[in-house]
């Protein structure tokens, strides 16, 4: 769990959103390490490029956008910018695994939650069918939906908003990845279940070994999750450092204004 | 899944009886009925008819007219044609097998095309898509039974080898009949296949911006599993909607297209029927004719709770 060994190595990540009309530089030449088995945070406000950052990782767009991606990106040393749309499909769900924002839509209406999970394990692991099925028990245990083995058969619109995060959060760590992005993971839900999901991510990590990249725009969903923290702002990184460093002597104005951002329940002796 | 397969057939024999009693009165408030349409233009005593009146029981109130019939056709017999004097279901059931696979090929064609353009010119966008709106516009815009007489001329007089007016009956020789039916069937299919093709690239691009269709290729999914599993599999459910609507359509159109390709299905019959006053054989028609559309589209309904788990409850 040191910097001294990253499994992933971003150097000078931009990202540009090509339409018709102009090009938009989402994400202007980041650089950042993620260690093996280590949680680093990404905060900044809405729109400053997290999600594009996240998915420019994976190589993924929204359909109908045109990105260009250019600098490198350096997992166990081959560089995804470079490597066959083939190759790449090897990596996603299997090496490097995403959680997206809103769990209400981001499940197949219309496929019952074990297929979900069914596919992706069949997929990367070549097990059974009957084997598949019963990983995909294991793990919606695993994440905490009570009687698995029959609420696999259910649709999505059978479960809570909670409960499809859960769904999502398995879909993500079926295939062990090494690396595990979760994009605003608890904004879409409510504050109670918004705790037990980051327990959950928190647990899952140190039981799996797994990096994680947690990216939020509330620094109190960081503060006691992460080892270090990067403040993204403007498609920019302006502040990375250990998250005590970063919460107790923020260098950059802007982190300064986010951290005043965050409703503070216990005493105001944090702040400086 | 039973409740809703039960509901819906009473649903649809709700739908049948209602069509049957606006068709039975509508055919009467034509002016002039079969005797006197018979009679035409001879002048005949007022008695001579008033007793053929009689004897086909078009004397009575027409509401006792209609409870007869009704009667007697939940029991299957559907009376004889005025005109010919046989029964009906015997004159309408072998017209009734050829316009229903001449709208069964329709259909199919339809679907295949609709499905094809639409899919393709979503996913491909660009150039694909540019020909296929603009094909789709340009179809649209001409009525089918242009479209079908053009087919005949050019066929007629580029590729006089095909025989366009020889309809052969399927027992006698399925594949010639088939053959015979395909471009009939093409120029009823393209109007509805233009409504399909367009509604199916709506609904898949709809289906692409979903989230879950990115979570399916953050899996790592081969494409192929993402096509069927989580674009297709969404978009089914207004295709299938639009395609069952459509086959109202079809039976119309097709009765169009038989009179030009000179098919001998209901279309030419039903007009014959109407126009001789037959009310015996216009009633069955028309109810032949719903009952289809009804009844494909309680199949449509059925096909929604398969795909869609939420349609079911
Ligand atoms: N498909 C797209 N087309 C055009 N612009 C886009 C697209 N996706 C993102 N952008 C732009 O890129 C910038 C970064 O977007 P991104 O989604 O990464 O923000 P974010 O930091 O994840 O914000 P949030 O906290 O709201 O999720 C924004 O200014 C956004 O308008
Ligand atoms: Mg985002």
């Amino acid at each position: 769990m040191s910097k001294a060994d990253p499994i992933l190595r971003v150097r000078d990540l931009t990202a540009r959103i090509v339409t018709r009309k102009e090009t938009f530089q989402a994400v202007r030449g980041i650089s950042f390490d993620i260690g093996a088995g280590e949680a680093v945070g990404f905060v900044g406000e809405s729109g400053c490029g997290k999600s594009v950052t996240a998915r420019a990782l994976m190589r993924l767009a929204p359909e109908g956008t045109a990105i260009a991606l250019d600098g490198a990106v350096d997992f166990h040393g081959q560089d995804l910018l470079r490597l066959g749309e083939v190759a790449m499909r090897d990596i996603r769900g299997r090496r490097i695994a995403m959680v997206f924002q809103d769990p209400m839509t981001s499940l197949n209406p219309v496929m019952s939650i074990g297929a979900q999970i069914d596919d992706i394990v069949c997929r990367h692991m070549g097990l059974s069918r009957r084997e598949a099925r019963q990983r995909t028990v294991e793990l919606l245990a695993s994440v905490g939906i009570p009687d698995a083995a029959h609420r696999a058969d259910d649709y999505p619109h059978q479960f809570s908003g909670g409960m499809r995060q859960r769904v999502l959060i398995a879909v993500a760590i079926s295939c062990d990845p090494e690396l595990l992005i979760a994009d605003e993971p608890t904004t879409a839900l409510d504050v109670t279940v918004q705790a037990q999901i980051l327990r959950l991510l928190l647990r899952l990590r140190d039981e799996r070994g797994m990096s994680l990249m947690l990216i939020t725009h509330d620094f109190g969903v960081v503060a006691g999750m992460v080892e270090r923290v990067n403040v993204m702002y403007g498609g920019e990184i302006v502040e990375a450092g250990p998250v005590e460093q970063v919460f107790h002597a923020p260098g950059h104005a802007y982190t300064r204004a986010l951290l005043d951002a965050v409703p503070r329940l216990d005493s105001a002796g944090q702040k400086q | 899944m039973r409740r809703m397969v039960i509901a819906r057939l009473a649903w649809t024999v709700a739908i049948l009886l209602g069509v049957s009693f606006v068709a039975f009165m509508l055919v009467r408030a034509l002016p002039g009925d079969f005797v006197q349409t018979s009679a035409g233009a001879q002048n005949v005593a007022s008695d001579v008819l008033e007793a053929a009146r009689r004897e086909l029981g078009l004397d009575r109130p027409l509401l006792e007219q209609y409870l007869i019939w009704l009667g007697n056709a939940v029991r299957g017999d559907f009376g004889y044609s005025f005109v010919t004097r046989q029964p009906v279901v015997g004159e309408i059931l072998p017209r009734f097998v050829v316009t229903f696979q001449l709208t069964l090929i329709a259909g199919l064609i339809a679907m295949a095309m609709g499905v094809a353009t639409g899919l393709a010119s979503a996913r491909l966008r660009g150039r694909a898509d540019w020909i296929v709106r603009l094909y789709n516009g340009f179809i649209l815009a001409v009525p089918n039974f242009v479209v079908a007489t053009l087919i005949v001329l050019v066929v007629g007089l580029y590729f006089p080898q095909i025989a366009i007016f020889n309809y052969t009956p399927f027992f006698t020789d399925p594949l010639a009949n088939i053959g015979g039916l395909l471009l009939p069937a093409l120029s009823l299919a393209l109007a509805v296949s233009v409504t399909i093709s367009e509604n199916t690239r709506a609904a898949v691009l709809e289906v692409s911006g979903q989230d879950f269709v990115m979570v399916a290729r953050a899996k790592g999914l081969l494409p192929r599993t993402v096509l069927a599993n989580y674009l297709m599999r969404n978009a089914l459910t207004p295709i299938v909607t639009v395609t069952g609507l459509q086959v109202a359509t079809l039976l119309g159109g097709s009765i169009l297209v038989e009179t030009i390709f000179a098919i001998p299905g209901m279309g030419q019959y039903l007009f014959d029927s109407i126009t001789s006053r037959d009310y015996p054989v216009i009633q069955a028609i028309v109810l032949l004719a719903s009952a289809v559309v009804v009844i494909v589209n309680m199949f449509v309904d059925i096909a929604y709770a398969r795909i869609d788990a939420r349609a079911q409850s």
